[in-house]
């Protein structure tokens, strides 16, 4: 079987656990299958998403390329939008445009892997000087910035891993990139001064969350307790307690993991981790197999956003990671997200695909 | 610059991701398995403690029934609104609270147990079913049923019942060990302290299952608590309550009970106090007001005060003669007013005299003269072995906790304790129950009740029988003979006389015409502090003795008056009320 099936074998797998998992801890599953269920809704977005993803696998990428700039006026002026005529949520954050339809920080981690591609491969006798080292980074830092004031920390750093991978896989030296983890180290710690209040807390939390077992610790222990009270085989489908009877905060979005492993145990917990990973190992081997570099910037992108949010997400489910707000992949609820997944994974299927063709042709051609 | 050396570096790179992944995707696999298989068990059981909530009830505690199955101590159900915490702050409960039920709660809370915290006590059923409707906005708000010890018969039983509260820290270090914890109710006092293992039940609890916001989702399991035992005392409610209102505003005590079988029906000091407030639990004001009190509320009478008994004593010198054959029936003594001992006068309480005397007369009057005259051929020590027969001073086995005994004096105890020898006018005043000697009423009964039955000493007790759960009889306390005392016939027929000549002719005029034939004997007590002390006791019917009484009135005068009016009505309300087998007239 071709790795662009096993791709989207994987992806639906995925799919279907996110369906079930949030249809599991959906505070409106008594009232049915409609448009205000949680699960309903998912289903609506995978139906949306998975067009999309036609529309990304059967386009040609290397044309979609082309429209690099575009993408990235696109990503700014949404996220500037956000910024001035945003809607807030509960926690004072603007992420919304359209009344809480469209969240375009979600849209950004597409359009920054898009225009990264282009623009690598647009000044790639410049790599691995310090000249586009700079300028890529004043690039991607715009939208990290705009993201990280809404404020979602969670997602600029998604943006921000982006870029990084790029100078990472376009092959800068050691050294360069030493340069900018020290920079972003010390920028770091200086930033530790304009983090909002909670989001320091959170920190802290990770760091020691039986110091507020109550306040700030709780969302890292409570997930911890659902996940272990889970234990080899789970507590059963639609039976774990932490879930149902909403001690896990975020049970449908940042913390499903750990209602799902409630539920389904360690297996159901190292099935995801089992079709996460095999779905990054599919972005690598497709960027290492890409004909061009556009395609191996794309896939290799695609995979570090995947694999970060993966690690962060799962980790921070078991603790060993803070509490950044970041959503998993398919599985959490939430429709920006997995249209842009779905989008960047029919990116996926595209580069792999074009590259079986394209052998094809030399075979045969 | 783009060559084939970035080409393959480029190449090489995205070789490196795959590791990264790699050793990320194992680090979450060793992390899921530690989680959840390794430490599964640990993290189950704190999740437990997240949605499971222990409920303890308060342990049940047996009825006290009087001997006509009347009830003395039960426990009612009452309701409480607890707030389990953590569900909602405190603050906020009592505002929610507050507009549920349209009224005020108090500003201070206790915690009765760990995490539960009352919002308010003693809620009406109304209130009940306001918060029970309103429970889905108010997480964490139970209701919580506990029983509340109750007094029916209030103040006329509060020595002798006693009451219930709370461990106290003090006390928790001895009964923790028991298995008592700082909330739990333990007898503090009367039967409720003395039966105390037999009244105190199990406690129970209940398991809940609670969500996030502490609102009870379902009762996991229920274990009520229960009680295993009910006592029935020999007391009777009704005729302790009219001989408690019979002492009316007087400080004082009545005994009264079955010479035969040690049974007894009546046992009250006055003043007493409410055995409902202190369960309730009184304010710390109102507390030291009754600790503090002059008049001593929480000194049970009959059997932890002590006093001089005056008169009623001369029957034990009375016996303690004709046995040792001092004296017969045809003994006399020349009573002119007082006794010239050694150049002093030692007076009668009838100046006048009473003429020549013998023992009957003696005692229907209560000749001083002839008891001086008595005493001074005896001796203090043969008066106080006889007393010690009757047992006084010697700390009756009784149930009730906290009994004392009285005080006999000897020419020994005196040289040793106060480096004094005995002189001969300490006789006079043993003779007429004055001077050291000191009893309590109870002890007074007790001799009592062994002239009624001619020497038989019968266990006095308080519990009847003890029943099951559910009421059955397992228990009857049957009549224990203690001893016997050897005495003369003779001796019996002599003092039984002259206590049917008081009533009849003598200092016990106040019970003429009762319908029985009475037995009696009057006592002062004098009291340097006021007015005397007034002693009152005897039995009837003669012939068959059913009852024995004892009526000690502090300040009463002498025993011809208020002790004696007091038995007088006592006796008619027992014939009238409950009346004798045989001896009617
Ligand atoms: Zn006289």
């Amino acid at each position: 079987m071709g790795e662009d099936k096993v791709l989207v074998a994987v992806v639906v797998a995925l799919c279907l656990v996110g369906i079930l998992a949030v249809y599991s801890v959906d505070p409106m599953r008594g009232e049915g299958w409609g448009v205000r269920s949680f699960f309903g809704r998912q289903i609506i977005w995978n139906i949306a998403g998975w067009s999309l993803f036609l529309f990304f696998a059967f386009l040609d990428y290397r044309f979609l390329a082309r429209g690099g700039w575009l993408f990235y006026l696109l990503m700014c002026l949404s996220l500037g939008g956000v910024l001035l005529f945003g809607t807030g949520d509960e926690t004072g954050a603007r992420r919304w445009l359209f009344s809480q339809s469209v969240q375009p920080a979600e849209f950004a981690k597409l359009f920054l892997v898009l225009f990264l591609g282009f623009y690598m491969n647009a000044n790639k006798e410049e790599f691995d000087s310090y000249a586009l080292l700079l300028k890529s980074g004043v690039l991607s830092l715009v939208p990290v910035a705009l993201v990280f004031v809404e404020p979602d920390l969670g997602t600029s750093l998604v943006l921000l891993i982006t870029w990084l991978g790029t100078l990472f896989v376009c092959g800068f030296g050691g050294r360069k990139l030493g340069v900018v983890f020290g920079g972003l180290a010390v920028l770091g710690s200086s930033g530790w001064l304009f983090l909002k209040e909670y989001q320091k807390k959170r920190i802290m939390a990770f760091l020691n969350p039986w110091k507020d077992p109550l306040g700030s610790g709780y969302n890292v222990l409570q997930s911890q307790i659902a996940i272990g009270a889970g234990g080899l085989t789970g507590q059963g489908w639609l039976s774990g307690k932490q879930s149902q009877l909403r001690f896990l905060p975020a049970r449908h979005t940042d913390f499903i993991f750990a209602s799902f492993c409630e539920q389904t145990g360690f297996l159901g917990g190292a099935l995801i981790l089992l079709l996460l990973g095999v779905l990054v190992w599919l972005s690598v081997r497709i960027a290492r197999n890409a004909l061009d570099l556009e395609g191996k910037i794309f896939a290799s992108l695609i995979g570090v956003v995947f694999g970060f949010q993966f690690f962060v997400n799962t980790g921070m489910n078991m603790g060993i990671m803070p509490v950044t707000g970041i959503p998993l992949p398919f599985v959490s609820y939430g429709g920006s997200a997995l249209l842009v997944n779905l989008a960047m994974v029919g990116l996926l299927y595209n580069i792999a695909n074009s590259r079986r063709k394209e052998v094809g042709r030399r075979r045969f051609g | 610059m783009w060559d084939k050396e970035t080409a393959e570096r480029t190449y090489h790179r995205i070789g490196i991701l795959g590791w990264i992944l790699f050793a990320f995707l194992m680090g979450l696999f060793l992390r899921l398995w530690y989680l959840s298989v390794l430490q599964g068990d640990w993290y189950r059981e704190r999740s437990e403690r997240n949605w499971v909530r222990i409920i303890p009830l308060q342990a049940l505690r047996g009825n006290v029934y009087d001997c006509n199955g009347k009830i003395l101590a039960e426990d009612l159900p009452r309701f409480r609104l607890v707030l389990l915490e953590g569900s909602m702050k405190v603050e906020e409960a009592r505002n929610k609270v507050e507009k549920v039920l349209g009224r005020g709660l108090g500003s201070e809370f206790r915690e009765i147990a760990p995490g539960e915290i009352v919002l308010l006590e003693d809620l009406s059923l109304e209130e009940v079913i306001k918060v029970e409707e309103a429970q889905g906005d108010l997480p964490g708000v139970v209701v919580e049923s506990y029983p509340l010890r109750f007094y029916p018969a209030s103040e006329a039983f509060s020595h002798v019942v006693g009451y219930v509260g709370k461990v106290t820290s003090e006390e928790f270090k001895s009964l923790g060990p028991l298995g008592y914890e700082v909330w739990d109710r333990v007898g503090k006092g009367g039967v409720e302290l003395f039966y105390e293992n037999l009244l105190r039940g199990e406690k129970g609890y209940r398991r809940i299952e609670v969500d996030a916001l502490g609102r009870v989702r379902r009762v996991l399991e229920n274990h009520p608590a229960r009680f295993e035992n009910s006592i029935v005392l020999t007391l009777d409610r009704d005729f302790q309550e009219y001989c408690y209102g019979l002492l009316g505003n007087h400080r004082g005590t009545i005994i009264i009970g079955k010479p035969s079988t040690g049974e007894v029906l009546v046992l009250v000091s006055k003043p007493g106090f409410d055995p409902n407030d202190l369960v309730k639990g009184l304010s710390t004001e109102k507390w030291t007001k009754l600790t503090q009190n002059e008049a001593k509320p929480f000194t049970n009478r009959a059997v932890q005060a002590t006093y001089s008994p005056g008169s009623i004593f001369k029957l034990l010198v009375a016996i303690a003669g004709l046995d040792e054959g001092i004296i017969s029936a045809q003994t006399t003594f020349f009573c002119p007013g007082f006794l010239e001992y050694n150049d002093k006068h030692y007076y009668c309480w009838n100046r006048t005299g009473h003429g020549t005397v013998n023992v009957e007369k003696a005692i229907a009057h209560s000749c001083n003269v002839f008891f001086y005259n008595l005493a001074l051929r005896l001796g203090p020590e043969k008066i106080a072995s006889y007393a010690q027969k009757f047992g006084l001073g010697v700390k009756p086995d009784f149930d009730l906790p906290g009994v004392k005994e009285g005080f006999l004096p000897t020419p020994n105890w005196k040289r040793q304790a106060r480096r004094e020898i005995w002189y001969p006018g300490d006789t006079l005043n043993l003779s007429i129950g004055q001077g050291y000697l000191l009893v309590t009423p109870f002890e007074i009964y007790r001799l009592l009740c062994g002239i009624a039955t001619r020497g038989k000493i019968y266990r006095p007790h308080l519990l009847k029988g003890v029943l099951d759960s559910k009421g059955r009889l397992i228990k009857d306390n049957r009549a224990v003979l203690e001893r016997e005392i050897r005495i003369k016939e003779s001796t019996w027929n002599l003092l039984i006389n002259g206590m049917k000549r008081v009533v009849t002719q003598g200092t016990g005029y106040a019970c003429r015409g009762i319908p029985v034939e009475l037995a009696a004997k009057t006592g002062t007590a004098q009291n340097p502090h006021g007015k005397d002390h007034s002693w009152f006791g005897g039995f009837f019917p003669v012939e068959n003795p059913e009852i024995t009484f004892l009526v000690f009135v502090e300040n009463g005068g002498d025993g011809s008056g208020e002790a004696a009016h007091i038995a007088n009505d006592l006796i008619r309300w027992f014939l009238e009320k409950r009346g004798v087998e045989r001896g009617r007239r």
